[in-house]
């Protein structure tokens, strides 16, 4: 199962060197690539990569500080990076071509760092 | 994930959902953005309800609640239908990745091109068949997903509206939606008419014979066709 990286376990050691983009905190890397999944077109909608419901300790965290789990799930810290994340597309491109830009983006964003990316089409309906 | 009675995967019921779409109300309205099981169930109430609307002058919360045979039985299997399913391997073009469609995903779409038919309502969706296709889905093995799956699809059409035309161009947008939203090899697309919806009489001082005037309903036809 992926987990959510909470900024507690992150370790800076194992990062690429400070310029990298996946050098910087997870959390701020899953922010990062939650703009880059948003910018591929097609994609309409990204939705939380673990849901709540099935994770009592997101849920638990969730509740009592009223803050949102990261929508794009990274962890690993060995090389692959691994990177989870739901989408919803529209219908004006094939769900599946959607899907491939998706992984190819968030991939070419951690270069040189490895990714292995988990892509789940959830939701293909026209944009109202 | 198993849950219990009507409630979807993530808890929540379409009887809830409808309370929503009736009130505005319900106990965590930031889930409905987050939730695409919810999305798509609250975009098929919708869409029953103004079918239901413009059948019997009901409310959105006569339409949840599903008085109706045909469209508790439409509810029956959105309450199936708005789960994730079954997973569905896409192409990839790198080994590291995984793909994936869910079949609520696709069950959701087969239901929004058939509701999107006048006078169409979607009833049973069903996706049969090896949907994994093995789960090798690496681009250069130039496979598809799922080897011959069969698409069962019901409907309700509206007293007035041709049957055999309207199944006949489901099946059509359907191939052709499914062609290119997803990468299954259908075998077959079978579309059954399982309910005629009567306009509801129109009172009138005259009504007794004014409602002799109307023809009888056609038979109820359960036609299964292939794709050519």
């Amino acid at each position: 199962m992926t987990e959510h990286l909470e900024p507690a376990s992150f370790s800076p050691s194992e990062t690429s060197p400070v310029a990298e983009p996946h050098a910087t905190a997870p959390s701020a890397v899953a922010e990062e690539l939650l703009r880059v999944i948003q910018a591929v077109e097609g994609v309409t909608a990204v939705y939380p990569a673990q849901p709540l419901w099935q994770s009592i300790a997101g849920a638990a965290i969730a509740a009592v500080t009223g803050e949102s789990l990261p929508l794009v799930a990274v962890s690993g810290d060995a090389d692959p990076l691994a990177v989870k994340v739901r989408i919803g597309v529209g219908t004006v491109l094939p769900a599946p071509k959607v899907a491939r830009k998706v992984a190819e983006a968030v991939r070419n964003h951690l270069l040189p760092r490895p990714a292995a990316v988990e892509v789940y089409v959830v939701k293909v309906q026209p944009v109202s | 994930m198993n849950t219990p009675g009507d409630a979807l995967e993530c808890g929540h019921s379409l009887a809830e959902l409808s309370t929503y779409l009736d009130t505005g109300e319900i106990a965590d309205p930031a889930h409905l953005r987050s939730c695409p099981e919810c999305q798509a169930g609250l975009a098929s109430l919708r869409r029953l309800s103004e079918l239901g609307s413009e059948l019997l002058s009901s409310d959105l919360a006569d339409a949840g609640s599903g008085h109706d045979d045909w469209m508790q039985s439409i509810l029956d299997n959105l309450r199936l239908e708005l789960r994730p399913g079954r997973n569905i391997p896409l192409r990839t073009e790198n080994p590291h990745d995984t793909l994936w469609e869910t079949e609520g995903a696709i069950t959701a779409l087969i239901r929004s091109v058939a509701d999107a038919l006048p006078g169409t309502a979607a009833g049973k969706c069903r996706l049969h068949g090896d949907l994994a296709g093995g789960e090798s889905n690496t681009a250069d093995e130039n496979s598809t997903s799922g080897a011959g799956i069969i698409v069962d699809v019901e409907i309700a059409v509206v007293y007035g509206h041709p049957m055999e035309e309207r199944a006949a161009e489901l099946r059509r947008e359907l191939a052709k939606t499914l062609a290119f939203q997803t990468e299954l090899t259908i075998e077959a697309i079978n579309i059954t008419v399982t309910d005629v919806l009567e306009l509801p009489a129109t009172p009138t001082p005259t009504t007794p014979t004014a409602a002799a005037t109307l023809p009888p309903p056609e038979p109820i036809p359960s036609e299964r066709e292939d794709l050519p």
